[in-house]
């Protein structure tokens, strides 16, 4: 009886030897030793092995991450860059299928299909830490803004993948300084900075002068 | 403190850094010269200051190379004026820490674990930085350790560094580009070694073992199996910083204890081993609670070569300085004098390096020196001045080893200074050649 994990790994084998994917559920079924039906029992397509495995490493990162004894007490910023480095790392396991599904299906969407799942568990784990973030005082709470910070770092996602998948450095060092530098950047944007004052300070200025009265006349 | 939140870490974000800093200096210039004009009295010390202040802002938002070469002008006190010393100095304390999660990958890295599943305990907070890198305490088996960890990418960028430091450091030190190449050059060696915390724990391994003789020095245990490329793991030393232990108000006593074990130390290693912590900066000592002087930081080793060593230490005594042409062929050998230079010239640095040498040698020339003097080092500043302004010193003279020699020789001078220590100089002296070759 095969596994999903079995499923999973043959898939990878199979287009990391040919290049490109299996020509049918029936040629890759045969290949491995299983029936068709046991391969629609788990996956509808191979696009849905794809997504899986994505998903699956994700997860995977996000379980690591989340026992380290350091976790709780890391704060918003810092947890995005566990969840970084963690998955960086993770990911070197599997980095040719890593190049050959992000290369394969590069295309002018944001993002790709085979992250369509990935997407989902990313911004779920991302949404939370926002919210701790801004309950905490961490990050700062902007009406409209606030529910778009997990957008900056999925776009942040897709550009430190794209990073590493071309990093040529020894143990990838630089991708750690993409990181480092990155998820920075994006979360210096989510704190409070003087925009969020001179904003504050126009509504005060706009609520307690004449200037309401004025408009009245 | 607050966490640094980005360092520049591309050449061109660095470069930026420079360009500004350049600019800054200028305008400083431009400020000191438009004031000038009402007020003559104006000294320089005050564009001094805006210098160093505008420049230290931005080495130490570099970090990595930058700060390091930051800390390395503080130390030539005798070169410098001392406007640029006291900003400098704020370099070798305290540079703002990196995140947590890198630290937590570099281990991953490194060894395979988190540091919270190699150690008993890991404190994620640094406790200060060290330049290229910083340092966390650990408990493993009850023992409390220092884990000192690099930042990742310094020895990739740097030469790129050194390049841009280049024109900054001309100005300071008032030197064209390509005289100034050889000494760069060198400076650079011992930087990439700095970088490489494999050898540093091989060498702080060795030197330690060659001075366990000495006394009143202590140094701690290094752990090799749990040390890396970016990774050193030794034993925590409790003890105060030099300052610290000033604001004590330590006694006379006390204070030529250390002083005695910081100048053995520094005499044995050059004199016996041959080779020298050349980093003689007070963020590398620490006074233990039993009154003994730890150090901490083997970074950067200078080896004496044969060809220095002697024609230099030669000079220190006595009857060679006294003897005119033994003295010029040793200048000549130690390329303060050149082949090419007129009778004229030799004549005039063969005087200001006989000053140099004479002052250098002082120490030496008596069983015990009083480094607390102020009148002593009052005439070492005023040389240094006075070399900065003289035109015949634009030009670099002296072999590359004098740089670190210097500044190994010149920092201890100045931390005895500091302690205002009362020194027995002839425990471990200089070997003079024992006959000609």
């Amino acid at each position: 009886m095969a596994t999903a994990a079995q499923i999973q790994d043959a898939y990878i084998d199979y287009v990391l030897t040919h290049n490109e994917e299996p020509k049918s559920v029936y040629v890759f079924a045969k290949n491995i030793g299983i029936t068709e039906q046991e391969f629609y029992n788990f996956y509808s397509s191979f696009i849905a092995v794809e997504k899986a495995i994505w998903v699956d490493l994700t997860i995977e990162a996000i379980d690591k991450i989340q026992q380290q004894e350091v976790w709780a007490t890391y704060t918003s910023r810092e947890k995005i860059l566990a969840f970084f480095y963690a998955y960086i790392e993770l990911l070197k396991s599997k980095r040719s299928f890593v190049v050959y599904s992000l290369k394969k299906s590069r295309t002018h969407v944001s993002t790709p299909e085979v992250l369509h799942g990935t997407r989902t568990v990313f911004e779920a784990f991302a949404e939370n830490i926002i919210k701790s973030g801004l309950d905490s005082g961490e990050l700062a709470d902007r009406r409209f803004l606030s529910k778009r910070y997990k957008d900056a770092l999925w776009i942040q996602f897709g550009i430190i993948l794209n990073f590493w998948i071309n990093d040529s450095s020894t143990n990838f060092e630089k991708t750690d300084e993409a990181i480092e530098r990155g998820v920075n950047v994006t979360f210096n944007l989510f704190q409070r900075s003087p925009l969020d004052d001179i904003i504050d300070y126009g509504k005060f200025v706009a609520r307690n002068s004449r200037f309401k009265e004025r408009m009245r006349f | 403190m607050k966490e640094q939140e980005s360092i520049p870490v591309t050449k061109v974000a660095r470069s930026a850094k420079f360009v500004k800093t350049g600019i800054q200096i200028g305008g400083n210039y431009i400020k000191h010269y438009s004031k000038k004009i009402f007020n003559p009295e104006l000294s320089r010390d005050e564009l001094n200051e805006d210098n160093a202040a505008d420049i230290y802002n931005s080495l130490s938002e570099l970090k990595g190379s930058a700060l390091k070469i930051a800390q390395m002008l503080s130390m030539d006190k005798n070169v410098l004026p001392r406007a640029y010393v006291d900003k400098f100095s704020l370099s070798q304390y305290n540079a703002p820490p990196l995140s947590g999660p890198l630290i937590v990958r570099t281990f991953t890295k490194l060894f395979g674990k988190a540091p919270d599943l190699i150690f008993d305990k890991f404190n994620l907070r640094s406790e200060n930085a060290a330049s290229i890198g910083q340092v966390h305490k650990a408990v493993l088996n009850g023992k409390e350790l220092a884990v000192k960890i690099q930042y990742p990418g310094v020895g990739d960028s740097i030469s790129s560094d050194i390049k841009m430091v280049k024109p900054i450091a001309f100005r300071l030190l008032g030197m064209s580009e390509k005289e100034f190449t050889v000494y760069v050059k060198e400076v650079e060696e011992r930087l990439l070694e700095e970088t490489d915390y494999e050898l540093e724990v091989q060498r702080s391994i060795e030197i330690s073992q060659a001075c366990s003789s000495l006394e009143n020095v202590v140094f701690p245990t290094y752990y090799p199996a749990l040390s890396g490329h970016r990774v050193i793991t030794m034993d925590w030393m409790n003890g105060l910083h030099l300052k610290e232990f000033l604001q004590t108000d330590p006694s006379q006593a006390l204070r030529n204890k250390i002083g005695q074990a910081l100048w053995d130390f520094y005499n044995f290693q050059q004199h016996e081993l041959r080779k020298v912590h050349a980093d003689p900066h007070p963020g590398n000592f620490l006074i233990t609670p039993d009154e003994r002087l730890a150090i901490i930081d083997f970074g950067c080793i200078k080896q004496l070569p044969d060809d220095f060593y002697y024609p230099f230490f030669s000079l220190v005594s006595a009857d060679v300085l006294a003897d005119k042409a033994k003295t010029i062929d040793a200048f000549r050998k130690l390329e303060m004098i050149w082949p090419t230079d007129t009778p004229q010239q030799v004549e005039f640095y063969y005087k200001a390096y006989k000053e140099m040498i004479e002052l250098f040698a002082k120490p030496y020339a008596s069983e015990t020196f009083d480094f607390s003097k102020e009148e002593y080092f009052d005439r070492l500043y005023a040389y240094g001045d006075q070399i900065a302004r003289m035109p015949e010193f634009k030009q670099a003279r002296g072999v590359k080893h004098f740089i670190y020699i210097n500044r190994t020789n010149f920092g201890l001078y100045n931390i005895l200074h500091d302690l205002r220590a009362q020194v027995k100089t002839d425990k471990y002296k200089p070997h003079l050649q024992a006959a000609n070759p």
